[in-house]
C-alpha cells in the first residue's frame, strides 16, 4: 500500500514538470508548447441535424463516423455546387445533377471536363440516404465512397485528390468552413466526401401528390387511380421492383431492355463478377420521374410514354431477364387509356417543392 | 476495509472455482432451412425439375417468411426460437440461426408457421427489417407482406412462373406446422441442429395439381389459388429432422 502511494506521488511529480495545456492541434486553443493535455481543449460546436424520417419510410442508416450537422450539410452543398473540385475549375456536381431535373442530367449522357461523353445517364439524386448501394451497377456501398469517384473519373471531373486538397487548403473560406464543420485544420479527401454525403442525405422528398393522397390529404383523379391499380398489382407488376414508399426495392434486375448478348454494359456483373448478373441494374426510384428524363441506365428512352410502351410490349428475352418480367413475349396488353393512366400515375410522384429554389 | 477486501477476494475465488468446474455443458441449438425438389437438394437456375402437370421448370428466386418457430416441452414449457425468420435462397446467411445455451428439457414437438398470421401481417409493421422491401405486399391488395416468392422459368427459358403467396385481399393463408420430435437436451447432449425442409415440388402436386401454364402469370389476386397452395403446403411441403453433433 505504501509503495503504491509512493508511485502515485512520483508520477504526479513527473507530470507537473511538463507544461500543461491543450495538445490537440485541431482545437481552437491548441498550445504547441503544451506537453500534457489538461482537458482544456475547446472546439467549434457543431449543430446536430436530425433528418426526419417521413412516415412509411424505414429509418435512415447514417454512418456513425459521419453524423449529420447543419454546418456539414451547408459545406456539402457548397462543394456540390462549386467547380473547384474539377481540375480546370469548370464543372461541378450540379452541372450533371441539375436541380430542375431532380438532380439528374437531361442529356442522355453527360459531358465531362475534357468534352468526352460518359457511358451512363446521370442518376437522379433523391432520398439517397435510404439506398443500400450507389451507381447503376451498385459499385459504391456508401455515399461517402460514391463521392470519391466523380472527382477523379477521367470522363467527369478528371482531377486528383492531391490537387483538390491543395486547392482547398489554400482557400481561406474553405479552411474556416471545414474547421467549423469538423474541427480540422487540414482539409483532406475524407472530410470532403463526408460533407458532400451529409448534404446528399438531407435531400429528402416525400411531398408529392401521391404522398398527399397516401396521407389522406388529397385525392387522385380516376385516371391516376387506374394507373395506380395497374402499377400496384400483377397487371402492370411495377410494384415488385419499384415498391414501397421509396419506389425501389434497392435490388438489381434485368428488366428486359436488350436481347443481344453480350450486353454493351453488363451492369452489376462488373461488380459481382457473376455472369448470372449480366445486364442487371439497380432499380431506380420512380420519385420525380417526370423531371428526370431521359430514362434507363443509358438514357435510351426520352419519355415516360416510351418507358411504359417498353413494359407493355413485355420486354426482350435474354438469358438473365428477371422472372418477374413474366409477360415476356405476350406483353401486359394494356389499352392506350391504361398506358396514359399509368403515366398519369407516375406523374403523381412529382414533388415540385423538391426541385424549386429555396 | 481490510476485511471487506479479503471477503471480496475469497468470494471471487469461490465463484471462479464454481464456474470453471461445475459449469454444465451447454447446448447450442441451430435451426437450418433446407430445400429439396423430389428429395434432392435444390439446384437453382437449372431446368431439371418437373411438376405433376408434366411441366419442366427451374427455380431462380425463393424468398419466404417463417414465423413463430417454437419448441414445446413435455412439461408444457414453450420456447419461441424466432418470431419471424426470412430465408432468401441467394443469401447463405439466411439459411440458419443459432440459439445459444438452450435450456435443458424434454422437447416433444416443434411448431412453425409458413407466412405471417393476421396480427403480424399488417402494413409497414416490419419496416426496418431487411426483408421489408423485398417482401412487401401491395396495400391495394390487402397489404402486409408476401409469405413467399417462388419464381423461375418453365418449359423453356423465356416463359416464367411467379408463385407469390400472401394475404390476398386481407385474407389469412398462413398455416401452422407441428412436428413431433424426441429431443432431450441435457448436460451431455452437445450441440444440436433441427432442419426444417421445404420440398418445393410439393407446392404444386397434391391434393391440388397446379400447372404453370394456367397460374404462372400470377396468383396474388386469386383467393382460390392461395387456398389451394395453402392446402398443398399443409399436406407435405415441410418436414423436420434432428441432428445431434456429439
Ligand atoms: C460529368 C457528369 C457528372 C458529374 C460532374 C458528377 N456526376 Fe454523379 N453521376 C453521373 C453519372 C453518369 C452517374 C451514374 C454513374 C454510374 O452509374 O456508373 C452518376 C451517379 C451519381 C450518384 C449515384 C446515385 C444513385 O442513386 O446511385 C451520386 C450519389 C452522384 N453521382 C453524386 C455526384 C457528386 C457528389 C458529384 C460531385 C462530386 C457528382 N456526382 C458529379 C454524372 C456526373
Ligand atoms: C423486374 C423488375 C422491374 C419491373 C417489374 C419494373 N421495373 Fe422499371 N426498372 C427496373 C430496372 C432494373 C430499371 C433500370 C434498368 C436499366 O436502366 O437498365 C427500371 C427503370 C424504370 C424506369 C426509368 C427510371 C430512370 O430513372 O431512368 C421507369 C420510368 C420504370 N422503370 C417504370 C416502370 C413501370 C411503370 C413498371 C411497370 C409497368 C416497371 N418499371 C416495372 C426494374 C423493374
Amino acid at each position: 500500500m505504501k509503495q503504491l502511494i509512493c508511485y502515485l506521488l512520483a508520477t504526479i511529480l513527473l507530470l507537473s514538470c511538463k507544461k500543461e495545456g491543450c495538445t490537440d492541434d485541431n482545437a481552437l486553443n491548441y498550445n504547441p508548447e503544451a506537453e500534457v493535455n489538461n482537458g482544456s481543449c475547446q472546439y467549434y460546436d457543431v449543430t446536430p441535424y436530425t433528418i426526419i424520417t417521413p412516415s412509411g419510410f424505414p429509418d435512415m442508416i447514417i454512418p456513425e463516423n459521419n453524423p449529420t450537422t447543419l454546418e456539414g450539410i451547408a459545406l456539402g452543398e457548397k462543394l456540390f455546387n462549386d467547380p473547384i473540385l474539377s481540375s480546370n475549375n469548370t464543372l461541378s456536381c450540379v452541372d450533371c445533377h441539375i436541380k430542375n431535373s431532380s438532380f439528374s442530367d437531361p442529356n442522355q449522357l453527360s459531358i465531362g471536363i475534357d468534352g468526352f461523353l460518359g457511358n451512363r445517364n446521370a442518376s437522379t439524386l433523391i432520398n439517397l440516404g435510404w439506398n443500400s448501394s450507389f451507381n447503376w451497377d451498385g459499385s459504391a456501398k456508401t455515399l461517402e465512397e460514391q463521392a470519391f469517384e466523380p472527382v477523379t473519373n477521367t470522363l467527369e471531373m478528371h482531377n486528383t485528390w492531391e490537387n483538390v486538397e491543395n486547392t482547398l487548403n489554400s482557400n481561406s473560406e474553405y479552411l474556416s468552413l471545414f474547421k467549423q464543420s469538423f474541427n480540422i485544420n487540414y482539409i483532406d479527401s475524407v472530410h470532403i466526401v463526408k460533407a458532400i454525403a451529409q448534404y446528399e442525405r438531407s435531400l429528402v422528398s416525400a411531398n408529392s401528390k401521391f404522398d398527399k393522397f397516401y396521407r389522406g390529404e388529397e385525392s387522385l383523379t380516376l385516371s391516376e387511380l387506374n394507373g395506380y391499380a395497374i402499377y400496384n398489382s400483377e397487371q402492370g407488376d411495377c410494384f415488385h421492383c419499384h415498391g414501397t414508399l421509396l419506389f425501389t426495392d434497392n435490388l438489381f434486375h434485368n428488366n428486359g431492355l436488350d436481347s443481344e448478348e453480350p450486353f454493351a454494359d453488363i451492369g452489376l456483373a462488373e461488380v459481382s463478377n457473376n455472369p448470372l448478373d449480366n445486364g442487371k441494374f439497380k432499380t431506380p426510384t420512380l420519385r420525380n420521374i417526370e423531371y428526370s428524363a431521359p430514362y434507363m441506365h443509358d438514357g435510351r428512352f426520352a419519355t415516360l410514354e416510351e418507358v411504359v410502351t417498353h413494359y407493355n410490349e413485355g420486354g426482350h428475352y435474354s438469358s438473365t431477364v428477371d422472372p418477374l418480367m413474366k409477360k415476356l413475349g405476350i406483353g401486359l396488353q394494356l389499352t392506350n387509356q391504361d398506358l396514359a393512366d399509368l403515366v398519369n400515375f407516375l406523374k403523381t410522384l412529382s414533388d415540385k417543392e423538391y426541385i424549386s429554389e429555396k | 476495509m481490510k476485511e471487506t477486501i479479503q471477503t471480496l477476494f475469497i468470494t471471487s475465488l469461490i465463484i471462479m472455482t464454481f464456474s470453471s468446474c461445475e459449469k454444465p455443458n451447454q447446448t447450442d441449438l441451430t435451426i437450418n432451412f433446407t430445400h429439396t425438389v423430389d428429395a434432392e437438394e435444390l439446384t437453382t437456375n437449372s431446368m431439371i425439375y418437373s411438376n405433376s402437370a408434366g411441366e419442366n421448370y427451374d427455380v431462380r428466386t425463393l424468398k419466404y417468411l417463417i414465423s413463430d418457430i417454437t419448441l414445446h416441452a413435455e412439461n408444457g414449457n414453450e420456447i419461441i426460437l424466432s418470431d419471424i425468420h426470412f430465408i432468401d435462397i441467394s443469401e447463405e446467411s439466411t439459411f440458419s440461426f443459432t440459439v445459444e445455451d438452450f435450456p435443458n428439457n424434454n422437447y416433444t414437438s416443434i411448431s412453425y408457421k409458413m407466412g405471417l398470421d393476421t396480427i403480424k401481417n399488417t402494413n409497414n409493421l416490419h419496416i426496418n427489417e431487411s426483408y421489408h422491401s423485398a417482401m412487401v405486399w401491395p396495400e391495394t391488395n390487402g397489404g402486409g407482406y408476401h409469405y413467399m416468392k417462388l419464381e423461375g422459368a418453365y418449359n423453356n427459358d423465356s416463359t416464367f412462373y411467379n408463385t407469390h403467396t400472401g394475404g390476398t385481399m386481407g385474407g389469412d393463408y398462413s398455416f401452422n406446422n407441428v412436428d413431433n420430435i424426441s429431443l432431450t437436451i441435457d448436460d451431455d447432449l452437445g450441440d444440436v441442429s433441427i432442419n426444417i425442409n421445404m420440398e418445393i415440388n410439393n407446392w404444386y402436386n397434391s391434393p391440388n395439381q397446379i400447372d404453370f401454364s394456367s397460374y404462372g402469370m400470377g396468383i396474388m389476386m386469386n383467393m382460390m389459388m392461395q387456398m389451394d397452395i395453402k392446402m398443398n403446403g399443409i399436406t407435405d411441403v415441410f418436414s423436420v429432422d434432428i441432428i445431434c453433433t456429439k
